[in-house]
């Protein structure tokens, strides 16, 4: 694959950075936002996170892509007669500028910390996805990342938009064959649920090993509205994600699952936040998490009721399982509640090893040790891999989780 | 190679504290035999030790089955040896289905040392109109099958899932621990017959049926009866002890045993 880069970030110039997004023949509006992204991020210190090592990580020396070559988008039927807009969020800006200028970094505040601001300053690849009013579509729509140069970077920046009574299944996977060189990802998906609309959201995260993904997703959730997510985290030596649903609109709902396995020396972030800010909102969480061998993951989940929210509903459930002594899990759960009107708030999390009594209820069935920890492990995720909408992909993680066990 | 399961002298401790003080039993092929004692008296203790469970400590004895000394032997490699246990309190295996899990069992039970385990497992057809069969034949509803093992499960339906299990791995050597406990009448009916029919097929099968009640020992009749308590057996008999001790209760034979 031929692809367009740009120097190394430590030779990136303000001059650099316009000239690049005017031969791209982007609007001015956009054009000014990157170069104000780019200040931010030069001028930045490098965020300082606990439990996410950055510290062989050499930002400038990171090569980042300048077209949108890694970006392959995959769908099984038309749909443009629908006026469903699925492509690339760099051939969108010829269609759907309005739309983006209205939407872009409207859910993710490009200054919050330096490689958002990155993503903000030097994006190329990355989808745009609208599907207009009452438009439902069946087959799920699938963009895949791939790290096209050893050593490189991709900036990903997703915009899913469904208008009201819109339904659709997106999945975005990060994905590399074998990437021996440190490479870096930092994408950022934005997605806005209309009123009434629904949303199949599946993110999975399978880079090679010695990826470095530092990756933000937001949704904000419309008036009756329902999100599905399914994470799916398995590749990268470190991850760090900061994922955010707002509940906005009154009985909007999310039903939230998540599945870490981490083994060698991976480390793996993911730092989901459920905010409840319209009236009688819903909130489900399942997060499941593996560790092996010296692997390391922390689970820094935060819901938060807020003031003017009413009649809550909100759950979370995170439970880490641990196949070696030496790999670690850390859950820092946070509840924040600001108003005194919640229906139901339950919080319930178990660490630990494979349970001795379900082994020995295997074993005693002839099913030898190994292969009674694998049954488990699959089980334990089961939850997650059955929310995986296409049939292919559920099997090639549940192949790829085989293989880690 | 002896098909009698023969307990020699069984001592079994859980952290520290002897449950088991010596049992003696021998288990013949092709017979029912029942167990019964007081509870706390160490009968799941005695289940749980001849199938391998690591909680509980042998500190001394043995037991003997087909030409081995079992207690050396891993669970699984026990299962394969022909061993089953029906378990008083069967454990929730979430995310693994009921099917999934029986399929496992079974070509863990087919595989052979140096063959592809793809070659040995039982093809697919196959399995699905005999757990079909079974499961009709338990008035085990047939959307079981696709539910995670024993989540959320009743108490009477995690036994008659254990039976299923049972049905499907056709055990050489059985013990079944308060199956019937948890059952109501017609499940116990349908329980029973479904152990009467294994053991008519299979008349070379031994089944130790642990118990409290005479009234499973009404539909699974045994041939004979043993009754531990307080870690030792203190008595062997046939059906009429049971009916016995359910006259007159343990009363007797402890004061039998304390004058001895
Ligand atoms: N895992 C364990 N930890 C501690 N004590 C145990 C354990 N298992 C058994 N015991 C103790 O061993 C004794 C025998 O228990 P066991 O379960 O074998 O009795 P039982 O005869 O099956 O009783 P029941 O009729 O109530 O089922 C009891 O005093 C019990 O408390
Ligand atoms: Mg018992």
């Amino acid at each position: 694959m031929t692809m367009k880069t740009f120097p190394p970030l430590g030779e990136i110039s303000d001059a650099l950075v316009i000239e690049t997004s005017q031969a791209a023949g982007e609007p001015e509006w956009l054009t000014e936002q990157r170069v104000e992204a780019w200040r931010f991020f030069a001028s930045a210190e490098p965020p300082f996170w606990r439990r996410t090592d950055l510290s062989k990580f050499k930002p400038e020396q990171v090569i980042a892509a300048a077209d949108a070559a890694a970006t392959s988008l995959y769908q099984e039927e038309d749909l443009a007669d629908q006026g469903v807009a699925f492509t690339t969020l760099a051939q969108a800006l010829r269609s759907h500028e309005a739309l983006i200028r209205q939407y872009l970094g409207a859910a993710i505040e490009p200054t919050r910390h330096k490689f958002l601001a990155l993503n903000a300053a030097l994006w190329h690849d990355g989808v745009f996805l609208y599907v207009p009013k009452n438009v439902s579509i069946e087959l799920p729509l699938t963009a895949v990342f791939s790290m096209p140069i050893p050593g490189g970077a991709i900036m990903p920046r997703n915009l899913i938009i469904l208008d009201d009574g819109a339904s659709v299944t997106f999945v975005e996977e990060y994905h590399s064959v074998a990437a021996s060189d440190q490479a870096f990802a930092a994408p950022v998906t934005e997605i806005f649920l209309g009123n009434d609309s629904t949303l199949r959201f599946v993110a999975v995260q399978t880079w090679g090993e010695d990826v470095y993904h530092i990756g933000a997703q937001k949704a904000r959730v419309g008036r009756g509205a329902a999100l599905e997510w399914a994470a799916v985290n398995l590749g990268a030596r470190v991850q760090h994600i900061e994922a955010e649903t707002a509940l906005e609109g009154d009985g909007s709902r999310v039903e939230w699952v998540a599945a870490t396995f981490a083994a060698d020396h991976q480390n793996l972030l993911t730092a989901p936040w459920l905010r409840h800010i319209g009236a009688k909102t819903e909130g489900h969480m399942d997060f499941k998490t593996v560790v092996k061998d010296q692997s390391y993951t922390t689970f820094d989940g935060m819901i938060k009721i807020e003031r003017q929210s009413r009649a809550t509903v909100s759950r979370l459930e995170e439970h880490a399982l641990h196949l070696s002594p030496k790999a670690r899990s850390d859950s820092i759960p946070g509840l924040m509640i600001d108003t005194n009107d919640v229906a139901r708030a339950g919080h319930a999390s178990t660490s630990g090893e494979v349970d001795e009594e379900q082994l020995f209820y295997m074993r005693s069935r002839g099913i030898p040790r190994d292969e009674a920890i694998h049954l488990i492990v699959m089980g334990f995720f089961e939850p997650v891999l059955d929310r995986i909408p296409n049939d292919a992909l559920r099997q090639r993680i549940a192949e790829m989780i085989e293989a880690k066990i | 190679m002896n098909s009698d399961l023969v307990i020699k002298d069984l001592r079994v401790s859980v952290e520290d504290k002897e449950i088991l003080k010596g049992v003696n039993l021998t288990v013949k092929a092709g017979t029912i035999h029942a167990i019964m004692g007081p509870n706390g008296s160490g009968k799941s203790t005695l289940a749980y030790t001849l199938m391998g469970h690591p909680g509980y400590t042998v500190t001394g004895g043995e037991v003997w089955y087909q030409g081995q000394n079992i207690l050396e032997l891993e669970p699984d490699e026990r299962s394969k040896l022909g061993l089953f246990l029906a378990f008083q309190y069967p454990v929730a295996i979430p995310g693994v289905t009921v099917a999934n899990f029986l399929r496992a069992a079974i070509n863990a039970h087919r595989a052979e040392e140096g063959k592809d385990p793809k070659e040995t497992a039982i093809p697919m057809a196959q399995f699905r109109k005999q757990l079909r069969e079974q499961m009709a034949a338990l008035g085990i509803d047939e959307s079981f099958a696709r539910r995670y093992l024993n989540e959320g499960f009743s108490g009477g339906e995690k036994k008659r899932i254990e039976i299923l299990q049972m049905a499907m791995l056709e055990p050489k050597m059985a013990i079944m621990d308060e199956t019937d406990s948890g059952l109501d009448i017609d499940a116990l009916k349908i329980v029973a017959q479904g152990v009467n029919t294994l053991y008519a097929q299979h008349p070379e099968m031994g089944v130790l049926v642990i118990t409290h009640y005479q009234r499973l020992l009404n539909y699974i009749k045994p041939h004979f009866v043993s009754v531990l308590m307080d870690g030792r057996i203190v008595r062997e008999g046939g059906p009429e002890l049971a009916l016995e001790l359910e006259e007159k209760g343990y009363d007797f034979l402890r004061e039998e045993v304390a004058s001895a």
